[in-house]
């Protein structure tokens, strides 16, 4: 779904714009993604709803700001719901907890007004679903809870009662034989 | 933390669940423009988003789309920034929840429509609530009280800023107020957002826009075309040094 790297240029580009074509383009190509995090992450429909308007609504507010040379559109929109689907999650608990990091290097990663920071494309999702597959199941446990609840190391240890140092050793491993499967992390 | 040590962490980095410390110390690093690291991170970045796609598959219902599509409209009138606003629309709103089972298509559009604009009123309150609440937010005014405009403007570095103007002169039907991010380099202006005053000459405006005091020397504010330019096409009513 994200190998065309010219389409996510050519949404940046009406996003500049403020062309309103470029929030349909990028839905289209990001929006069932996000809305399928959004269910995961908060199980609930019609939050899942809300914050997918929440979030497009922020690419239109933050898109002229997007730099097309950094092509990190799917890395933003994909890492910005994530955030806004954990913080809603947390609201809700209203659990006082360490909210997710400020997305400080997300910005430098996306935006023009930034001026060092690279290109960022996403992984290709085929081979990041198979790396993933092949974990073992006590590996996939704390990767879920790392992604999809937004827990730290301690708090993975926590919820699964294993002591840290185990927690470390598996997700280190886990991150170990992702990174490996997806070739040391060269774009596809 | 050496490099080995970091380059073990970098997708706990991105995935912000390193502890705070270790993760201050990598931002502090890539700030300082470390390229072999910045490198690894957004390749970290770009295998953490993809994690996305371990969700299972869903689709969210059409109306969504149209109901996003129907708000983002260059040439929509935007509403003002106020609280009372803000009040007006949430009172709207419910009235228009209390007749839903009997609503016509239309009228459920336009409540949709609504909600939307109060979801982003929201977040633009949110936002500036956020910059305010910043230890690091600088406040700089201008104009004196009286007649003539004045107000201040609230900058954070990397938080945004949020302007506050009263007594700004009328505008026509279709003009419009652009903010402006004057570089210190002397390139030309970037824009920064548009916003029309409400009927008592006030508004208010929250960028989530970086301004970095170094590299940014004043913001502007000039009168627009309704739809908002992407240079200053009249000479600007307000410049705000940030010196
Ligand atoms: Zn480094």
């Amino acid at each position: 779904m994200h190998a065309d790297d010219s389409a996510d240029s050519r949404i940046i580009e009406q996003l500049r714009n403020r062309d309103p074509n470029g929030i349909a383009a990028a839905y289209d190509r990001y929006g069932r993604s996000a809305y399928a995090l959004f269910v995961r992450i908060t199980h609930d429909r019609a939050a899942a709803e809300d914050l997918l308007q929440e979030l497009f609504l922020r690419l239109w507010d933050r898109g002229v700001k997007f730099d097309s040379s950094k092509g990190a559109l799917g890395v933003w929109i994909l890492s910005i719901a994530r955030n806004l689907a954990i913080d809603h999650v947390r609201s809700a608990q209203t659990r006082f907890s360490s909210r997710l990091r400020s997305m400080e290097h997300l910005e430098s990663l996306c935006f023009g007004d930034h001026p060092s920071g690279r290109e960022s494309r996403i992984t290709d999702v085929r081979s990041i679903q198979e790396a993933f597959a092949a974990l073992s199941a006590d590996e996939k446990r704390v990767m879920e809870l790392a992604y999809f609840e937004g827990f730290s190391q301690s708090e993975i240890a926590a919820n699964i009662q294993e002591p840290l140092g185990t927690v470390k050793s598996r997700v280190r491993s886990a991150l170990g034989r992702l990174r490996v499967a997806l070739g040391g992390n060269k774009k596809p | 933390m050496t490099h080995a040590e970091m380059s073990e962490v970098y997708e706990l980095y991105a995935l912000g669940v390193l502890e705070p410390e270790a993760a201050a110390e990598i931002d502090q690093h890539l700030r300082d423009g470390c390229e072999h690291c910045e490198r690894h991170v957004a390749d970290a970045m770009g295998l953490v988003a993809a994690m996305a796609s371990l969700a299972e598959p869903e689709s969210p219902r059409a109306q969504v789309r149209e109901r996003i599509l129907g708000v983002v409209k260059p040439q929509r009138q935007r509403p003002t920034r106020n609280w009372m606003y803000a009040a007006a629309a949430l009172a709207a709103a419910c009235a228009a929840l209390i007749i839903f089972s009997v609503s016509s298509r239309s009228e459920l559009r336009h409540m949709r429509e609504r909600l939307a604009a109060l979801t982003e009123e929201r977040d633009q309150l949110r936002s500036a609530v956020q910059i305010l609440s910043r230890p690091d937010t600088r406040a700089v005014g201008f104009g004196r009280a009286g007649n003539a405009p004045h107000g201040r403007v609230l900058v954070n570095r990397n938080g945004g800023f949020v302007f506050v103007g009263s007594q700004l002169p009328e505008l026509g039907s279709n003009q419009t107020f652009e903010l402006w991010l004057v570089p210190a380099s002397g390139a030309a202006p970037q824009p920064a957002g548009l916003f029309r005053p409400n009927a008592q000459g006030d508004s208010v405006h929250v960028s989530s826009a970086a301004v970095d005091a170094r590299t940014t020397k004043a913001v502007a504010v000039s009168v627009e075309p309704s739809q908002g330019s992407n240079a200053p096409t009249t000479t600007p009513i307000l410049v705000v040094p940030l010196a």
